[in-house]
């Protein structure tokens, strides 16, 4: 099956997809073929999950389970180990091992051979990689951040002192308030950036599949083997960059918070008025 | 000279290979220079083996950069 997957891949030349294409409408939404397959990932990955969730035992038996359970623990070491406080970094652990399994499955079973090319829908392939779609990592992306945003809020104290954080000293201060400025746009893009590197890196990794399947003609399989072992591993890579990238977004901000509990910004008081002043004052003491 | 040439060869095609070409040169230093650092901390320090996880990271944020040269050739045309 696979190899005549790859045969017609073969003969049709290398099909470049980047945006996805509608493939059904329910009352005037168009549903597109990337969050079609999202929801079947989604329905698998549940079920796989609450299925593993409910045999596991101090001895596990078989392969699926300990795989589990060994990419849970994994991740609740990385999140612990990024805060100070472990007991607050264990709040956070099953979001964010839900979102490396989603990312990852999701990876994994994009790769499969009859998504993409394999069927279709008039012109258009019916399944699509949900991670391959900008809309589909640009979701994951916002919800990941709203979910950062707000734990560190709470952990701050209130949305005021959280972006109080991003000013090092009074904000009266030209210099800071310009800097904390920066601070908040560069903390705005991280979004994109978490969700742009996901959906890049999985849709070059599609055509480069397609061009090598193209490349090889009835030797499809042999050619795009060793691509499609690269791309494994890349979406294992993927998944555990968008966590512990989240993870560190979420950490520094939380670690920062209890670091600062009291009003212990640098004040007017603090900031030497010249240079000069404060050398001569503190090296002459010294020395 | 400049219109015979826009006439005659397909324009789009050289700038979509200087980009790739031109954009993909920045990241592969970056990898390169990140492997090369890592790999000579673990010869001066095994110990320092363990922390191939958090330069994985740094590869990941220089390669995003060829990432965005690459989409970046579908809005030329």
């Amino acid at each position: 099956m696979i190899v005549g997957i790859f045969k017609q891949v073969a003969e049709s030349g290398p099909s470049v997809h980047v945006a996805p294409a509608g493939v059904l409408e329910i009352g005037g939404v168009t549903i597109t073929n990337s969050i079609l397959y999202g929801w079947i990932c989604g329905l698998v990955i549940a079920a796989l999950l609450i299925f593993v969730a409910r045999r596991v035992t101090v001895k596990p038996k078989g392969g699926l389970i300990q795989f589990i359970e060994i990419g849970v623990d994994f991740i609740t070491n990385l999140v612990e180990g990024a805060f100070d406080d472990k007991k607050v970094g264990r709040k956070y652990v099953p979001f964010f091992v839900t979102i490396f399994f989603f990312i990852l499955l999701n990876n994994w079973l994009g790769l499969l051979p009859f998504v993409g090319e394999g069927f279709r829908s008039g012109e258009n392939p019916l399944l699509r990689p949900f991670t391959g779609d900008l809309n589909g990592t640009l979701a994951i992306g916002v919800v990941t951040m709203i979910m950062v945003y707000a734990a560190s809020i709470v952990e701050a104290g209130g949305p005021l002192k959280y972006i109080r954080h991003f000013f090092i000293g009074s904000p009266k201060n030209p210099l800071y308030f310009g800097i904390g400025l920066l601070e908040i746009f560069t903390d705005l893009t991280r979004v994109l950036s978490l969700s742009l590197r996901l959906f890049l890196n999985i849709t070059i990794g599609e055509i480069v599949i397609a061009v090598f399947a193209y490349l090889g003609h009835t030797v499809a399989p042999l050619t795009a083997l060793p691509f499609f072992l690269i791309e494994l591993f890349v979406a294992a890579l993927q998944a555990y960059i968008f966590t512990i990238l989240s993870t560190m977004y979420l950490a520094i901000a939380v670690n920062h918070a209890s670091e600062h509990t009291d009003d212990e910004y640098l004040t007017e008081q603090d900031v030497p008025e010249t240079i000069g002043v404060q050398t001569s004052g503190s090296v002459r003491g010294q020395v | 000279m400049v219109d015979i040439l826009a006439e005659t060869v397909n324009t789009a095609i050289i700038g979509k290979g200087l980009m790739i070409g031109g954009g993909f040169i920045g990241p592969a230093i970056g990898i390169g220079l990140i492997g090369g650092n890592y790999l000579q901390a673990v010869g001066r320090n095994p110990e320092a083996a363990k922390f191939l996880g958090q330069a994985l990271i740094f590869v990941a944020i220089v390669e995003l950069f060829g990432l965005l040269a690459f989409a970046s050739i579908f809005i030329v045309k």
